[in-house]
């Protein structure tokens, strides 16, 4: 396993450079600059900013200062706080909204999954597809004020906006509920559907017989002998997901008024602010291909027909 | 077992909603009796260096945390002391001479001096920092010089210390604005030695306003700056003025989308919506009135042509588009705000002025202006494009727009929506036919508003210039009598509606909504509300 | 008293294309320590007969119309679950057709060879892979300690079978149900997992009822027969009696239709006709229509099992009225 690791790291790293690369010359390449604003300057104001923060050296030079020293790069938007400075504080937010959504995402969706293809083509199946599908085709822009208006304004279990409590650091507070369900509830419907395909497919499968033959109890039979298999397609899923949790989460920050990175991530594109730009994408890019990487370990962990090769 | 399952995760869920329910306290609950202002502003703010930004969310907490020279009433406006006590004014209306009050204090024991206020200036013209805004201080003598480079020494230009705490500037000519204009932040001082110990004068972004670095002299010091959380400001006991400032601490919130800013204020978390959705307008004025505000703004929604190329570099096409339309469906049925329909550029009632221009709706005579221009009926006009920013607001309003010349005109545009930097991009390189617009007055003068349209202004972007018009705006700039100077503009205007490089639509109002709880607020066209002023009372039957 | 006794059970599929009667009313009893051979084409009913037994039908669609199944006490068709899990694989056990689906392929052969211990409280962890090695052992896998760890796509089909094997017997069951054991594997291998299964019955003591469609394999390893055909048992007798007394126009057409048995070069027998769709039920005898002995009476009365001496019973009405020689 150690050796495919290291062969996979050795790999990302032309992979970054790349994404680097191109992030850095898409950025450049599109018309308006990050000081462009409705005021319009003079021409010699224009040139003067740029040069303090070096846009007019040759690009291929200011690419080498940028990947080298991506980190302590000035913002251009926020030029008081460095890119490595924005990303760490932010990111932590992000991260455990993706992270309760997930669980979220990962509990219902598998628990509903395994109920339905416990039953399947009765109530007990239908009604957990049928909300799997809603989850599916309503859009987070559409769920979360949903939930909002309900939950929040008419029966005011939860704050409405707002993340980590009134001082903002508290781990669990009751603001991250409804943004957490309304990021996980998309990929719990989608979990629950590649688990009940899953498991379906698994509990038909002689193998389930000779388990039920030697006296296993219905809970054995799904813990120990089905669910090894029949979450295979929702591990596979989870390298998608991941990117989608990542993308989904700029719409959530922005309804629920979530101090994120995502965000950042979108915002940043259109402010021109190169050096976030490319902080940002840079950050995620590395974080999805680490969590691919931790996926595909776990496929061969768990399916032993696969090696590490 | 299947049972047992469902019955497990029943019960699982239960508890995790359990666990995370709980509203808590809301804000707004806690903070009215406590003092505590929960605001939003819109956007996060770049900066708090009033040297460095040009917006308006950026404003409204640096004027909470800076004062300059003088400060705003709150029911009107005018000019009232700020840091300075007294000042006098030349006969010829060129010098002004201020004196300073004693008891005035940077946040770190330091007196604020006039020479703090002579380095501020230097540093906001200093070319090198590339200030955006550092043209709202040409008015004083050899300012734009030094900023272009022209002038090196800096004691040439019109501000002087002649002591302490007096304070000398000089001006090119008689402005007679002036002392509104000192109410811009472009215009107020900051802490040198702070700027000069991190980074110096003219790094941006050095951190110099970071809360563990910032000194400043206002109602307000900067207590913390949670990045996309909110900033916190704290009461100033050592402001000169601390007796008059009645809250304890204001929270700001950054908070971009109208909907969220809604929900938070339904939810109790903050005391004010900045903006309304166009579509709530008519459920607050039924169910929250209130609450609702709708407010006229110095501020001016309106189209430009670029008037060197065709159709529109033909004054007659550009009138007929503009006698073709009905503003005031636009403001009733599209825009919804009460806006008020503009049938001329400047918004009226700032400084005595209400322009005399009027752009005639006339769609009978806007159909022959068309057929002299060369395509009657519609007839061979060729194509053209409508350049907006991808904003909802703009584009309802564009798809009317562009109704109308169809009913009207019988032509057909095209609608172009680009995203924000693209379409400026567009619109300062002229890579456009008809651009939509918007502006904001810097101060309450119609001078913000008419000397967009000179050869030498940058907001120009249209092509369009006449010697008679910057003529007359040059005029105004050095006239001191009132009269005889609002005369000069409303000339300026006339020329303006007659050639109409823009096309004018409505003016502004400011939509919003507001607890009842927040006292002192003045509703007032620029949309200032001094902070030191406002006060929040818990309700009697609360 | 016997150690099982099947009564009267009756098994249909309801299905969208009509209700499959797969097991229509079959009795039968084993003894302890007895051999019984269930044979009968497929379809005829046998897998559905035991599988019936333990509860491993799937219910919607299948269900246990009637009939009782005492084993040693208790009526399987109508206890508990409880009760059914924990005869299941300790005291019953099961081997089925295709062993390389009946592994379970994630995971290693040895946690699968402890389960039935672990399942009933029969030994710790410790002792179970002690006995888990042993098991392996004894049913004949090579280099046992080692290959134990391994997961099952590493074995090939007759050492699948033998785990299953092993599996099925590491708790010493008192009746071994094999289903078509060997219809998968080579014929070599066939022989191979039948001797082992004899021999580890002689050793254990346990009952052992084999369902295959294949004669030869009955003849030498069962005490007795029961023929299936159409969801019935149509003939049941000592396995002596069935292969040198047959008493049932289909027993005999079985017979006739071995292969090795028949002349070199000549066309083979078949038995004329389809097996019989078992979602229309016939009024008489479901043979009658592949039957060359068939009459009027055979296609209007339901035949049933009747002693004809020996331990003999057969369910030919021509047989048992007008004692036909088949």
């Amino acid at each position: 396993m150690l050796k495919f690791i290291l062969r996979r790291i050795l790999e990302t790293i032309p992979v970054l450079l790349c994404v680097a690369a191109m992030t850095f010359f898409m950025c450049r390449l599109a018309p308006g600059g990050p000081f462009d604003e409705d005021k319009q300057v003079t021409a010699e104001v224009r040139e003067l900013l740029n040069k303090q923060f070096n846009l007019d050296q040759p690009l291929h030079k200011q690419f080498i200062q940028y990947i080298t020293h991506l980190p302590t790069l000035q913002s251009f938007k926020y030029p008081n706080r460095t890119v490595g400075e924005i990303i760490s504080q932010k990111f932590p937010v992000s991260a455990k909204l993706g992270f309760f959504a997930m669980c979220i995402a990962l509990g219902l969706g598998v628990l509903f999954g395994v109920i339905a293809s416990l039953r399947p083509n009765t109530y007990i199946d239908y009604i957990p597809s049928s909300l799997a599908m809603i989850g599916i085709c309503l859009p987070t822009f559409v769920m979360g004020p949903l939930l909002m208006l309900v939950f929040s304004l008419q029966l005011g279990w939860f704050p409405a906006t707002g993340w980590g409590g009134f001082s903002g650091d508290q781990f669990f507070a009751s603001d991250m509920v409804l943004p957490s369900v309304t990021l996980g509830f998309f990929y719990a419907a989608y979990i629950s559907r590649l688990t009940r395909g899953g498991m379906l497919d698994i509990l038909t499968q002689d193998y389930i017989r000779t388990a039920k033959a030697k006296g296993a109890s219905g809970l054995r039979v799904i813990l120990k002998h089905s669910l090894r298999g029949g979450l295979l397609p929702v591990i596979s899923f989870m390298g998608p997901a991941v990117a989608g949790l990542i993308a989904g989460s700029f719409v959530i920050e922005t309804i629920f008024a979530i101090p994120g990175l995502g965000q950042d991530f979108v915002k940043s594109a259109f402010n021109r602010d190169y050096t976030l730009v490319l902080g940002v994408v840079m950050f995620y890019a590395t974080l999805i291909i680490l969590l691919n990487l931790i996926v595909d370990i776990l496929q061969v962990t768990l399916n032993p027909k696969l090696k590490f090769d | 077992m299947i049972n047992r399952i469902l019955t497990g995760g029943a019960l699982v869920l239960l508890a995790g909603v359990l666990a995370g329910c709980g509203p808590g306290n809301k804000p707004v609950d806690q903070g009215t009796p406590n003092k505590v202002l929960n605001i939003t502003v819109g956007t996060e703010p770049e900066d708090i260096d009033p040297h460095v930004v040009t917006g308006v969310p950026e404003h409204h907490i640096i004027v909470a945390l800076t004062e300059g020279l003088v400060a705003e009433d709150p029911v009107d406006l005018h000019p009232v002391p700020g840091t300075a006590e007294t000042w006098e004014v030349s006969e010829d209306g060129t010098v002004y001479t201020f004196h300073l009050r004693g008891n005035a204090k940077w946040t770190n024991g330091d007196p604020v001096t006039a020479d703090d206020f002579v380095q501020s200036f230097k540093r906001i013209l200093t070319p090198a920092l590339a200030s955006k805004y550092s043209y709202m201080l040409f008015v004083m003598k050899g300012a734009e010089d030094y900023s272009l480079g022209k002038l090196k020494d800096f004691s040439q230009v019109g501000a002087r210390a002649i002591d302490e705490r007096t304070l000398e500037i000089t001006l090119n000519s008689p402005t007679p604005y002036f002392l509104s204009l000192l109410n811009h932040y472009t215009w107020f001082p900051v802490h040198i030695a702070t700027v000069e110990k991190h980074g110096g004068m003219v790094k941006r972004g050095s951190g110099w306003t970071k809360p563990e670095n910032f000194v400043s002299n206002g109602a307000f010091k900067l207590k913390s700056w949670k990045l996309g959380r909110k900033i916190v400001v704290e009461k100033n006991p050592d402001y000169w003025d601390a007796a008059t400032t009645k809250l304890d601490e204001i929270h700001f919130y950054p908070i971009e989308l109208e909907t969220t800013q809604e929900n938070a204020f339904r939810g109790g978390q903050l005391h004010n919506i900045y903006n309304l959705h166009i579509d709530k307008i008519a459920t607050y004025k039924k169910e929250h009135p209130d609450e609702l505000r709708i407010k006229p703004h110095l501020a001016s929604y309106f189209y430009r042509f670029n008037t060197t190329r065709k159709p529109c570099d033909d004054v007659r096409v550009r009138k007929a588009l503009a006698m073709s339309l009905d503003r005031g469906s636009i403001t009733k049925n599209v825009t919804k705000g009460e806006q008020m329909p503009a049938l001329f550029f400047t918004p009226p009632g700032v400084a005595g002025y209400t322009a005399r221009a009027r752009i005639e709706e006339n769609v009978e005579k806007a159909r022959q202006l068309l057929a002299e221009a060369g395509y009657p009926d519609g007839k061979g006009f060729p194509s053209l494009e409508l350049l907006y920013n991808t904003t909802e607001g703009h584009r309802i309003i564009a798809e009317a727009i562009q109704q109308m010349w169809k009913k009207n005109l019988n032509i057909n545009i095209t609608l172009q929506n680009q995203e924000w930097k693209v379409y400026l991009d567009r619109q300062r390189e002229m890579d456009y036919q008809i651009s939509r617009a918007g502006w904001t007055g810097d101060y309450p003068d119609p001078n913000t508003f008419l000397d967009m349209w000179t050869s030498w202004s940058q907001q120009n972007q249209t092509g369009w210039a006449r010697d008679d018009y910057d003529g007359l705006i040059r005029k105004a700039a050095a006239t001191q009598d009132v009269e005889a100077r609002l005369e000069l503009f409303q000339q300026a205007e006339e020329i303006l509606m007659d050639e109409l490089p823009v096309l004018p639509i409505y003016i502004y109002t400011r939509v919003y909504a507001l607890n009842p709880a927040v006292k002192n607020w003045h509703a007032n066209v620029l949309d200032h509300h001094p902070w030191k002023h406002l006060d929040l009372e818990v309700k009697a039957d609360e | 008293m016997p150690l099982l006794d099947v009564n009267d059970l009756t098994t249909y599929f309801h299905t969208r294309n009509g209700v499959v009667r797969a097991v229509d009313g079959v009795s039968f009893q084993l003894e302890k320590g007895e051999t019984l051979g269930i044979v009968g084409e497929s379809g005829s009913g046998k897998s559905v007969t035991c599988m019936s037994m333990l509860g491993l039908i799937p219910q919607p669609p299948g269900r246990i119309e009637r009939g009782t199944a005492h084993f040693d006490g208790t009526d399987l068709l109508h206890c508990t679950r409880k009760e059914l899990q924990s005869i299941r694989g300790r005291r019953v056990a099961m081997i089925f057709q295709d062993p390389m689906t009946s592994l379970n392929p994630y995971l290693r052969i040895e946690d699968q060879l402890i389960e039935p211990l672990l399942i009933h409280g029969l030994a710790d962890k410790v002792s179970a892979k002690k006995q888990a090695l042993a098991m392996l052992d004894a049913v004949g896998i090579q280099d046992a300690a080692s290959r134990i760890r391994g997961y099952p796509h590493e074995f090939s089909g007759g050492m699948r079978q033998r785990v299953m094997i092993a599996m099925a017997l590491i708790t010493k069951p008192d009746v071994l149900i094999a289903d078509e054991p060997t219809t998968a594997l080579d014929v070599t291998v066939q022989a191979q997992i039948l001797e082992l299964i004899k021999k580890e019955q002689q050793e254990l003591g346990t009952a052992v009822i084999l369902i295959t469609h294949d004669l030869g394999v009955v003849s030498g390893f069962c005490d007795r027969i029961n023929v299936m055909y159409g969801g019935k048992i149509v003939e049941s007798g000592p396995t002596k009696e069935i292969f040198y007394n047959p008493q049932h126009p289909y027993n005999r057409a079985l017979q006739n239709s071995i292969p090795a048995l028949q002349a070199k070069g000549k066309e083979l027998y078949t038995i004329p006709g389809m097996p019989p769709d078992m979602s229309k039920p016939s009024a008489g005898c479901s043979f009658a229509p592949r039957c060359e002995h068939a009459t009027d009476l055979c296609t209007s009365e339901p035949p049933e099992l009747q002693d004809i001496g020996q331990a003999h019973t057969t369910a030919c009405l021509r047989v048992q009225r007008e004692n036909l020689k088949p």
